[in-house]
C-alpha cells in the first residue's frame, strides 16, 4: 500500500523532470545548430593589391557567423591580410591549462576565406602577475611563461600562423603595464621568447616593435619618443630576436604624402624607422604596418573629413605597393567592432556592427578590384 | 491519515511553496520600485544649490567658447532654462568628449549635455533622458520643390540625383536607398557645405542626404531647403545622468516635456541655428 502512494505522488515530479529533460535538451540541440557555423569551400582573395590589409577585432565577438562574416567581408575587400589579438590571458587562464577554442574558430574561418593572419601577443593572466596591476604588466620573472605560452600557439598553430607579433606598443607607460618604459628590458622579454617560439615552429616568422608613434619628450611617463626607443633597442641587442619590424603609421590629420620628420606624427614616419633599420645593418629585413589609419569623426581634433579619409587610406596602400618595397602588408585599424564605442573609436571602422558596409569599405574594395576586372 | 488525504496535502504545501518563491521573485526584481533608492545626486544638488553639467565646448552651435572663453550653445541654454525651473544654479564643467560618461561615473558631475548621442550598449552604466534633438540624416530637397516623400524621389521617370558628402553616413544611407532603387546616382562633394550648395544652385541635382545639424546650420544661413519623410538614420542627442538618480531623472524628463509642450524648445532652436 506504501509503495502505491509514494509511486502516485512521484508521478507529478516524474513527468516535470521528463518535461525539463526534453526542454533541456531541445535548448542544447538548438544552440548546437545556432551556433555551429560551416567552413565553407577554400576561398582566395582577389586584388589589385597584395599589400592590402585590416586589423580585425575578433577577440571579443562570441558568435560565429559574425567571425565568418567579418572574414569574408576582409576578403570581399580585396584585403589578404589581417591583424588579430589574441590574449594570453583568455587562453591560457591558468597555468599550463589552455583554451584554444575562440582561437581556433578565428583562424580557421581566416585560412578558409584565404587570409594571412599576423597574430599579436599580449594580455597577461591573472597568475602571472601581482595583484593590483593591470593586464599589460608582464615582469622579468613571467617572461618565461609568456615564451612558453607564445611557443604553444605557434606549435598548435604551425602552417596556420605564420606571423606573431610580441608585445604591443612597449614604449606606452600604458601598454607597458604602467612601469617605466624599458627598451632593454623589452630586448629582454624578445631574447627569451624568440628560441622558445623557433624552437617550436621554426618556420614562424617574429614581429617586433609595434611602436606607438609619439613625441613624448625624454623622461616623460606616458611613453618614449618611437624613434628613440627603436634605437636603444638596436643598442640592446634586438637584432638578433626579430625577423621583421611590426610599425604603427597613423596618418592623425595629414594627407599620406606629407613627408618624414622627426618632430611629427604622420603615414611617412614610417620611413623613419626603417632608416633606423638601414642604419643598424637590419636593411635584410622587411616592415608590416600592423596598425594604421585615419580618423573621420565630426568632433575629435586628429580626424580627417571622411573624403579625405577614403582618398587618404587609398593612397597608403598604393604608397607601400609602389614607394616601400621593404614593406609587407599595411593593416588598417579596425575593420569593424564588435559593438559600438560610440565615441571617436567607431570612426575608425569600415564596416558598422550590424555589418553594413561604410562608403570607405565600398570605395576601397573598388580600388582592389579596379585591375582584377 | 488516508493516502488521498496525505498527497492533497502535499499539492497544497507545493503551491503554497510556488507562490512564496514567486512573490519572492517579484520583490527581488521589483525592489526598487516598492523601495525607491534614495538619489544622492539630487539631494547634493538640492544642498550645493548648484546643477554640474559637463560639456566638451568644441561643437557648435550646440557647445562652444564665446569671446571671453566662457561656455555658450544650446546646449548650455538648455541646463539653465531646466535649472531655473528648480531654482540651482549651472556650473559648466569642460571635459574632453570621450571622457565625459567617466566623469558622470566617478561622480565628478551631475549630468552631461553635450550634443550627447543615446548608447544603449551604457544603459547599464547612465541612465539617459528622452531625446531632446534628433541629429540624424535626412533626405532635403530645396524649398520650392513639390516632392514630399522618398517615395515619390524614388518614382520620377527621370533618375534622380542626390549630393552626398563623399564617405558620410549620408553616403551611407544613400548608397543604402541605391541598392534597392538602382536608378538613383549619387553626387559626391567632399565637404558637406559643397553637397548642400550643389542642391541650391544646380538644378538637376534633386535633392540631398545629410545630418540634422547641417541641415539647420544651412537653413539658418538662409539657404532655402526643407528635410522631407522621416529621419533616415537616427542619431538623437540625450541627457545623461547617474544610474542611481531617480529623482533627478524624472525630474529632467518633465522639464524636457514641459519646454517641447512650450514656445521655448523653437525659440532656443532658432537662436542657434538662425542666426
Amino acid at each position: 500500500m506504501r509503495y502505491r502512494i509514494q509511486l502516485q505522488t512521484s508521478r507529478p515530479l516524474a513527468i516535470v523532470a521528463i518535461a525539463l529533460l526534453i526542454v533541456g535538451l531541445s535548448v542544447v540541440i538548438i544552440y548546437y545548430f545556432r551556433t555551429t557555423v560551416v567552413l565553407g569551400p577554400q576561398q582566395t582573395v582577389e586584388t589589385s593589391n597584395p599589400k592590402m590589409g585590416v586589423h580585425t577585432r575578433l577577440t571579443d565577438e562570441v558568435e560565429p557567423w559574425k567571425i565568418k562574416r567579418s572574414l569574408e567581408m576582409v576578403r570581399e575587400m580585396g584585403a589578404p591580410w589581417i591583424v588579430e589579438y589574441f590574449p594570453w590571458g583568455y587562453m591560457e587562464p591558468k597555468p599550463g591549462q589552455y583554451n584554444w577554442a575562440h582561437a581556433d574558430l578565428v583562424i580557421d574561418h581566416a585560412n578558409r576565406q584565404g587570409l594571412t593572419i599576423v597574430a599579436r601577443m599580449g594580455f597577461v593572466p591573472e597568475w602571472a602577475r601581482p595583484k593590483g596591476t593591470t593586464d599589460l604588466y608582464l615582469d622579468q620573472d613571467h617572461f618565461e611563461d609568456f615564451g612558453r605560452f607564445v611557443a604553444q600557439f605557434a606549435s598548435r598553430y604551425a602552417g596556420k600562423v605564420k606571423y606573431i607579433i610580441i608585445w604591443n606598443e612597449p614604449n606606452l607607460g600604458l601598454e607597458w603595464g604602467y612601469q617605466p618604459v624599458d627598451p632593454a628590458k623589452y630586448v629582454a622579454m624578445l631574447h627569451l621568447v624568440y628560441p622558445l617560439v623557433k624552437a617550436a615552429n621554426p618556420q614562424v616568422q617574429i614581429l617586433a616593435g609595434a611602436l606607438a608613434p609619439t613625441l613624448a619628450p625624454p623622461g616623460s611617463e606616458a611613453g618614449m619618443n618611437d624613434l628613440d626607443y627603436l634605437q636603444n633597442m638596436y643598442t640592446a641587442g634586438a637584432a638578433r630576436y626579430f625577423d621583421i619590424l611590426a610599425v604603427h603609421a597613423y596618418g592623425w590629420h595629414s594627407e599620406p604624402d606629407e613627408p618624414a620628420a622627426k618632430d611629427v606624427v604622420n603615414f611617412r614616419r614610417t620611413e623613419l624607422l626603417r632608416a633606423i633599420m638601414v642604419a643598424n645593418g637590419d636593411s635584410q629585413k622587411s616592415v608590416m604596418i600592423t596598425e594604421a589609419g585615419w580618423n573621420d569623426h565630426p568632433r575629435w581634433t586628429r580626424a580627417v573629413l571622411p573624403s579625405q579619409r577614403i582618398a587618404y587610406t587609398i593612397r597608403a596602400y598604393e604608397i607601400a605597393q609602389k614607394e616601400w618595397p621593404w614593406v609587407t602588408t599595411v593593416c588598417f585599424w579596425a575593420f569593424r567592432y564588435p559593438w559600438d564605442a560610440k565615441s571617436y573609436q567607431d570612426y575608425f571602422t569600415f564596416v558598422r556592427t550590424d555589418f553594413e558596409p561604410k562608403p570607405i569599405y565600398l570605395e576601397v574594395q573598388r580600388y582592389a578590384q579596379a585591375l582584377v576586372k | 491519515m488516508r493516502k488521498g488525504q496525505v498527497i492533497k496535502h502535499k499539492w497544497i504545501l507545493f503551491a503554497v511553496g510556488l507562490v512564496v518563491v514567486i512573490l519572492l521573485g517579484i520583490g527581488f526584481f521589483a525592489r526598487d520600485q516598492i523601495f525607491p533608492p534614495e538619489d544622492r545626486t539630487w539631494q547634493t544638488m538640492q544642498a550645493s544649490g548648484v546643477w554640474r553639467i559637463g560639456t566638451d565646448p568644441s561643437f557648435p552651435p550646440f557647445e562652444q567658447l564665446d569671446a571671453n572663453g566662457q561656455p555658450e550653445g544650446y546646449d548650455i541654454d538648455l541646463a539653465r532654462q531646466i535649472a531655473t525651473q528648480w531654482g540651482l544654479k549651472v556650473e559648466i564643467v569642460s571635459i574632453g568628449f570621450d571622457s565625459l560618461l567617466d566623469a558622470l561615473q566617478a561622480g565628478k558631475i551631475d549630468s552631461v549635455i553635450s550634443a550627447l548621442p543615446y548608447d544603449e550598449r551604457l544603459t547599464q552604466n547612465v541612465s539617459y533622458s528622452a531625446p531632446y534633438f534628433e541629429a540624424g540624416i535626412r533626405l532635403a530637397v530645396r524649398q520650392d520643390s513639390p516632392i514630399t516623400s522618398e517615395e515619390q524621389l524614388v518614382a520620377l521617370k527621370v533618375a534622380p540625383k542626390i549630393a552626398v558628402e563623399w564617405g558620410s553616413t549620408g553616403d551611407m544611407v544613400g548608397r543604402r536607398m541605391q541598392r534597392e532603387a538602382p536608378a538613383l546616382q549619387l553626387i559626391q562633394f567632399s565637404t558637406p557645405e559643397e553637397a548642400v550648395n550643389a542642391l541650391v544652385q544646380d538644378q538637376t541635382i534633386t535633392a540631398l542626404l545629410v545630418d540634422q545639424v547641417t541641415l539647420r546650420q544651412m537653413q539658418g544661413k538662409g539657404l532655402r531647403i526643407k528635410a522631407i519623410g522621416p529621419v533616415l538614420e537616427s542619431n538623437p542627442y540625450v541627457i545623461a545622468m547617474p544610474h542611481k538618480a531617480s529623482i533627478l531623472q524624472a525630474k529632467v524628463e518633465q522639464r524636457l516635456l514641459n519646454l517641447q509642450a512650450s514656445a521655448n524648445a523653437t525659440k532656443l532652436e532658432k537662436k542657434w541655428f538662425d542666426k
